[in-house]
């Protein structure tokens, strides 16, 4: 019988949830996003591994001086790891499959540790994350594409992630471990560094950042508890795709109310027409008073474990949200060098709030000062990061200024480094404050959402094909 | 004129739901064997695949599939599966117990180190083709009763491209690995499977191969 002019097999079909519990359509959208994702790696590891085949044929075809039968050992070699990589999906991690030696380090959003995977005996650095401190701010998707990228990048300039998985209440990612701590912990304990030293970290760090650039990203808020430092002395930058954004502090909203509120933290009155005399004073008072830089240096570390971050290296157009470009990540270099060399960061104050402030008014607050003696070179640097967006310099012209003079930028990996990590054993952790860390583990209790929660986090389980 | 079967075409067979499909495209990309990789792992990886997914969708459905609902184990107007119980004889189950124990079973086979290894140094055991068959062929049945009994369920649910491309799928894999039967996925002509006509019907449409 004719179907509106549809095939005789065509049947409407009316489509309701009267028989079923409210929980069902839930439940059914969950098997669904989580069947499209495992397509969509499905067709990805494809892809990959059909790539890391070809590149091998390709590189033992032109190798002509290399036996058959050798050739055909490396093929068999990829097969070899390409299975044992299939072994590794079904392998399912957990958190019973690590050992935590120490906590190492704590962020905003959980802590990290060093851990040892109990059937290997491999060292790596352990990150929990609190699932619910991430879904309080709204850029999760956002966050999650760039995470996804970076696990895939080999970069030597940026930490690896092996794997990842969760539990109800946590995210946890295993990286690898660099034993050689961090930048902030090194300003804390050398003060500041020689022209030559900061010449050195600052090179390589231009180009971890112009890795991450290159790689489609801008990390925003590069700053030197994000520097860490490798076993041979050389630097990385931590797994950021996670970290940036989240922060209460960075967080675009809390600046666009800041903003509205003629500078003033929300929720803190709005004392009119004192505000340009405060700023003025403030000036003075921190730049000048050893004291004040000195409650700072006491407090950095504790401002890097609070939730609410430090803005001290942030560029002032990423407050403005008017859009930011790659720029901004050049910006947050010349604060650190600013930092390396005078030992406190250009805009630091008593207060977040008071940083951000001098940070937007950065023509009147940027200043070095007088008992520290700077080359031209390096000011001159610092003073074309630390400028408007239009005339700060590029990746090539930074590489070029003469404060880089004599650095040979194709080679700064490979020759020795001016702090090498004396250590004694794989899970040395004295350059890290373990002192200093509670070192009971941060667990809190799954909650009753867990399941809708973990959705959210659906991209995030991760193992990585090992490196060659 | 010709008398028309009382049984009139079931949803899984009339377009547009017939049709439906998450993934579009030829299976053979993600069916195929990886050149140089051990073909044990990568059966092993895609029967754990397996049987997540279909796990994921009974649980959607499970609501629906009671002993009132089902209380044998359907999987054709005829056709209703038994289990061989501990005195070695067939019985009949209801549904969910059915796919319950299936699951059950299938879920511990994957767990256990000796049947699906998962440490380094540890080797698949000789039996493992033979359990894999096994596996494949409860799985099959599953597939089979929510075909035959919950198809519409799916419907409301809006899950039938879903499950349709994971059943495609896991019909491709079969064949392509010889873990499936003919006569599993059609049955026997006084009970034939229901799902041995969207077999036929998915091959004339070119979303399986030959
Ligand atoms: N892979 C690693 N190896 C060694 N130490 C690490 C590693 N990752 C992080 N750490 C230590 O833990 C500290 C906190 O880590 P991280 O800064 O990545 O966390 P976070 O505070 O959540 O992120 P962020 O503050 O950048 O948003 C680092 O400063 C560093 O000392």
């Amino acid at each position: 019988q004719a179907n509106n002019g549809k095939p005789d097999d065509y049947v409407y079909f009316d489509r309701n949830l009267k028989e079923f519990s409210e929980g069902a359509m839930p439940k059914a959208q969950s098997a669904q996003l989580k069947l499209e994702h495992y397509y969509k790696i499905a067709v990805d590891s494809a892809v990959e591994r059909n790539t890391r085949r070809v590149e091998l044929e390709r590189r033992l075809q032109n190798e002509s001086m290399m036996s058959e039968e050798r050739k055909n050992r490396q093929l068999q070699q990829l097969g070899k790891k390409e299975s044992n990589f299939l072994r590794l999906k079904r392998t399912k991690l957990g958190l019973d499959d690590f050992r935590t030696v120490k906590v190492i380090g704590k962020g905003a959003f959980g802590e990290v540790r060093l851990v040892q995977k109990i059937d290997t005996g491999k060292i790596y650095a352990m990150k929990l994350l609190k699932k619910d401190e991430m879904l309080k701010k709204d850029q999760l998707a956002h966050v999650r594409a760039e995470r996804d990228v970076l696990a895939e990048s080999d970069s030597p300039w940026v930490v690896q992630l092996f794997y990842s998985f969760q539990d109800s209440a946590h995210l946890y990612l295993i990286m690898e471990f660099l034993p050689g701590g961090d930048l902030m912990t090194m300003l804390i304990k050398y003060d500041t560094f020689s022209e030559d030293v900061t010449r050195f970290y600052i090179a390589e760090c231009v180009l971890a950042i112009e890795a991450v650039h290159n790689l489609g990203f801008i990390h925003r808020d590069i700053k030197p508890d994000n520097i860490l430092i490798d076993k041979d002395g050389h630097i990385k930058l931590s797994d950021f795709g996670l970290s940036t954004g989240f922060h209460k502090q960075h967080d675009s909203s809390y600046y666009q109310r800041l903003l509205e509120n003629g500078g003033n933290p929300p929720g803190h009155g709005n004392p009119s027409n004192a505000r340009n005399s405060v700023m003025v004073n403030s000036i003075n008072l921190t730049m000048t008073n050893k004291d004040q830089i000195a409650t700072w240096k006491a407090n950095r570390r504790k401002l890097a474990y609070s939730t609410v971050g430090t803005p001290d290296y942030i560029a002032p157009e990423i407050f403005l949200q008017k859009g930011y470009g790659k720029a901004c990540d050049w910006w947050s270099l010349g604060a650190i060098m600013f930092e390396c060399l005078v030992g406190y960061p250009p805009f630091c104050s008593e207060n977040t709030h008071e940083t951000y402030q001098k940070i937007m008014q950065w023509q009147n607050f940027l200043a070095f000062p007088d008992d520290v003696h700077l080359s031209r070179e390096a000011e001159d640097l610092i003073r074309r990061l630390i400028t408007s967006e239009d005339r700060r310099l590029s990746v090539e012209q930074i590489k070029k200024h003469y404060f880089f003079y004599g650095v040979d930028w194709d080679t700064i990996r490979r020759i020795d480094a001016p702090f090498v990590p004396h250590l004694r054993s794989i899970t040395d952790t004295s350059y890290f404050p373990t002192d200093e860390l509670d070192q009971t583990p941060d667990y809190s209790g799954a909650d009753p959402n867990a399941a809708s929660r973990d959705l959210a986090f659906l991209g995030y389980t991760f193992k990585r094909f090992p490196a060659p | 004129s010709p008398r028309t079967s009382p049984i009139p075409r079931p949803l899984y067979l009339s377009r547009p739901f017939v049709e439906a499909a998450l993934v579009k495209g030829n299976f053979k990309t993600i069916v195929m064997l990886p050149k140089y990789v051990d073909i044990m792992e990568w059966v092993a990886m895609n029967i754990f695949d397996f049987y997540t997914n279909l796990n994921e969708f009974y649980g959607v459905i499970a609501e629906c599939c009671t002993q009132q609902s089902c209380p044998t184990m359907m999987a054709g107007p005829t056709l209703s599966y038994t289990w061989i119980n501990q005195e070695r004889k067939n019985v009949h189950l209801p549904a969910p117990t059915y796919i319950d124990y299936v699951m059950t079973w299938i879920q511990n086979l994957l767990n256990d180190e000796a049947t699906f290894p998962t440490k380094s140094g540890h080797d698949f055991p000789q039996t493992f083709p033979s359990t894999v068959k096994h596996v494949y062929r409860q799985m099959l049945r599953v597939f089979a009763h929510v075909y035959h009994a919950h198809f519409h369920q799916l419907l409301h649910l809006r899950s039938e491209p879903h499950f349709n491309s994971l059943f495609a799928h896991f019909l491709a894999f079969g064949r392509e690995y010889e873990l499936l039967d003919m006569k599993d996925v059609k049955g026997s002509s006084s009970a034939p499977v229901g799902i041995g006509q969207l077999y036929d019907r998915w091959r004339e449409m070119g979303i399986l191969e030959g």
